[in-house]
């Protein structure tokens, strides 16, 4: 999914995976943290942005 | 390969006379030059209407979802690959289906056929590995290794994985195809470069879904984008829909796509549809060894858990 | 707008050609086929681009130009702040004139069979009617028509002038312009295409237009088909064998230039709302399928005799001017899995109930 996404254009960074269970709060807030500066550094995403259909 | 019609024609009539199976699925000639139909026959004095030659690009493993008969179906390379997907796949059984097997030398693109002439073509002829193309006022000859689809000109499997009866003796297996080349210039891009490559290449999408309705393997009852509760994929043309129809139905033949080429011969507007699921091809080959539809023996990597999956992606 | 009484004969040279399109495109929006990859679109043109007019035809019918694949409609917002919060508003469109250059005959007969539909005296689809009317129709006659081409057995022909404002033949060193109607007339005046043809004019394109016409290699047979008892044409039994091949992907549907169903719907983005319409296809399982989740039509076969009762044997019933087809031959071209309306037609003319299964 990563891959595909990646070829077609998303900027690496944008999408991240990690196993995190409930019981692994400390870990959960620092993933958070990393994909939340990882997006932050790319800026606002200009593609795939669908604000209203474009139609005629 | 136009000598395996009387085979296919002999085979047909044999099974359907001694009640092996109750129908059997292959083309007839069409109406217009460099296509043919998919036909079912039933009745074993029917059987001269089949033909086979290298127009038959359709996958007619297609047309075996939801059938509950024995059926006989007239099968290539990445057909029956697709039958054996659909196998594992739960949606037939290796007991309904009687494959005739076809060792295929390629399928010929009528599309690059038609823009190497000027002139509107009115017969196309095949000579072994020569095609004479005939029109109203001009006749050429050209090698069929320079018309052949795409997808048939980096083909490793043309030999059917399964089959029940063979039409010929295998043909031999094309050795150092790069596969890949086409996905490796776009891997090389920078990401913006990337998205716009993408975007021109579905800028003419029209959502026929002919792409989707030709594919084997795309046989939901209900398709994501058909869906209304909740709706996931805008119905309009809007660029950022059409993208993510395809990117998603591409994600959907991850792992199962046998590049077949059914889907770009389907679409009305010429688009590379192949060019998104090609990529995933590639990442399941180096990511998981893993070729669909070679085997009946495995479960396929998307289906099954195993420790040395690749996982660096993963934090 | 159909085509009746000519009024002029106008000789356009080449150069004339293209100083009249600048001289167009000052009040007038042109479209005109434009070659993008390995098949010709019909566009809207930039300024100063000339319409590729060597062309057989264009991949998709001309109908997106009067007839976009999607359309909004009405807008609204939920916001309840807003004074017209939830109230469908008309959304600002573009109805401004446009001519389209170089349509083939069986494109602008096609325009006249879709308007049955879209402009009858109880139901007025008003943004059709009213692209329709402010779009001037410059058609021009095939001398190559292919032999996928049926034209002159459904109701059109290779020189056709049913739905032209004007209908140009291609000559050596430019066009003759066979103005039709005043709306033509109007844009002959303003490209100042002006030089009246010499005499020998008329029978030149009478001639032109039998040797066209002579060139159709393809025939339907559509004279039966009125008298054909509907029900014993729907419960043939040549159906499942045409329909078995079908994939239902709508390709015919939206390559054909008269087809015309849609589909509404509103999307609804955060407190914005649009209403829109997308073309939609008989071919799709969706297109019956009622709310209550019953679907009339859930077999491959009854979409697959719908589409082909609709265009030949329904339409011909109720408006008694022929089929639902005017034989550009696209779907014949284009379907994936050679089905051919061509053989269906045939097929349907000919059933006789009780004769042998074909």
């Amino acid at each position: 999914m990563k891959n595909l996404l990646e070829h077609s254009g998303i900027e690496p960074g944008r999408l991240h995976f990690s196993w995190v269970s409930s019981a692994e709060s400390t870990k959960f807030v620092k993933v958070v943290h990393e994909v939340c500066a990882a997006v932050k550094a790319l800026g606002p995403a200009r593609n795939f942005v669908k604000k209203m259909a474009e139609v005629a | 390969m136009i000598e395996y019609t009387a085979k296919i024609r002999e085979i047909a009539e044999r099974i359907l006379r001694d009640g092996t199976v109750d129908a059997v699925l292959g083309f007839r000639r069409g109406s217009i030059p460099m296509m043919n139909e998919p036909c079912l026959v039933k009745d074993p004095a029917q059987v001269q209407t089949l033909v086979w030659d290298s127009n038959c690009g359709i996958n007619l493993a297609n047309y075996l979802i939801g059938r509950k008969d024995k059926i006989g179906v007239v099968a290539k390379g990445c057909d029956s690959r697709n039958i054996v997907t659909h196998i594992i796949e739960n949606q037939i059984t290796r007991e309904q289906v009687y494959v005739i097997g076809v060792p295929c030398t390629g399928m010929i693109d009528k599309r690059k056929v038609s823009g190497s002439t000027g002139g509107e073509i009115t017969e196309v002829l095949e000579e072994g590995t020569r095609v004479k193309i005939k029109g109203a006022d001009f006749e050429t000859t050209v090698d069929k290794a320079d018309v052949l689809q795409d997808n048939c000109a980096i083909c490793v499997h043309p030999n059917p994985v399964l089959h029940d009866e063979r039409v010929a003796e295998p043909v031999p297996v094309p050795q150092d195809k790069d596969r890949y080349e086409d996905v490796r210039k776009v891997e090389a891009l920078d990401p913006q470069a990337k998205w716009e490559y993408f975007e021109d290449l579905i800028s003419g999408c029209i959502r026929c879904y002919a792409c989707r309705n030709a594919c084997p393997l795309c046989y939901c009852p209900t398709c994501f984008v058909d869906e209304s509760k909740p709706q996931w994929v805008g119905k309009s043309i809007d660029p950022v829909d059409t993208r993510t129809f395809h990117l998603l139905r591409a994600y959907h033949c991850a792992g199962r796509c046998t590049d077949c080429g059914a889907c770009e011969r389907a679409c009305p507007v010429g688009i590379k549809v192949r060019q998104f699921t090609k990529k995933l091809e590639k990442d399941c080959r180096e990511l998981y060894n893993w070729e669909a539809g070679l085997t009946l023996d495995v479960r396929p990597p998307l289906d099954v858990y195993r420790p040395e999956d690749p996982g660096d992606f993963i934090k | 707008m159909d085509g009746g009484k000519v009024m002029r004969i106008i000789r356009i040279e080449k150069d004339d050609w293209v100083t009249g399109l600048g001289r167009l495109s000052d009040s007038v929006r042109l479209c005109g086929p434009v070659k993008t990859g390995d098949f010709h679109h019909f566009k809207q043109l930039p300024k100063g681009v000339v319409p590729d007019l060597e062309y057989r035809n264009t991949r998709l019918s001309p109908k997106s130009l009067v007839y976009p694949q999607s359309e909004a409609m009405l807008e609204y917002t939920l916001d309840t702040r807003q004074p017209d919060h939830h109230i469908h508003k008309e959304i600002a469109k573009d109805f401004s004139p446009q001519a389209l250059l170089g349509i083939r005959p069986c494109d602008a007969k096609a325009f006249l069979l879709v308007r049955r539909n879209f402009d009858t005296p109880q139901y007025k689809d008003t943004y059709w009617i009213r692209r329709y009317e402010t779009t001037t129709f410059v058609g021009l006659a095939c001398d190559r028509p292919c032999t996928t081409c049926f034209c002159t057995t459904a109701g059109s022909g290779p020189h056709g002038e049913e739905g032209c404002d004007v209908l140009l033949v291609r000559q050596e060193d430019g066009f003759l312009a066979k103005v039709l109607t005043p709306k033509g007339e109007a844009l002959m005046e303003t490209a100042k295409w002006q030089t009246e043809a010499e005499s020998g004019a008329p029978a030149t394109l009478e001639s032109l237009k039998k040797d066209a016409e002579g060139k159709i290699v393809s025939h339907v047979q559509t004279e039966k088909l009125r008298q054909k008892e509907t029900l014993e044409l729907y419960e043939a039994p040549f159906w499942q064998d045409v329909a078995f091949s079908c994939i239902n992907c709508g390709t015919c549907t939206y390559l054909c230039p008269t087809c015309w169903c849609f589909d509404i719907q509103d999307e609804v983005y955060g407190l914005q709302g649009m209403r829109m319409r997308n073309w939609d296809s008989c071919m799709y399982p969706l297109f019956t399928l009622h709310g209550s989740g019953h679907n009339p039509r859930p077999e491959k076969m009854q979409r697959v005799r719908q589409r082909f009762m609709h265009k030949l044997k329904y339409y011909v019933d109720r408006y008694e001017n022929g089929i639902q087809c005017v034989g550009c031959g696209r779907c014949i071209q284009h379907c994936p899995v050679n089905i051919d309306i061509r053989k269906v037609c045939d097929l349907m003319n000919g059933f006789e109930p009780g004769a042998c299964a074909t």
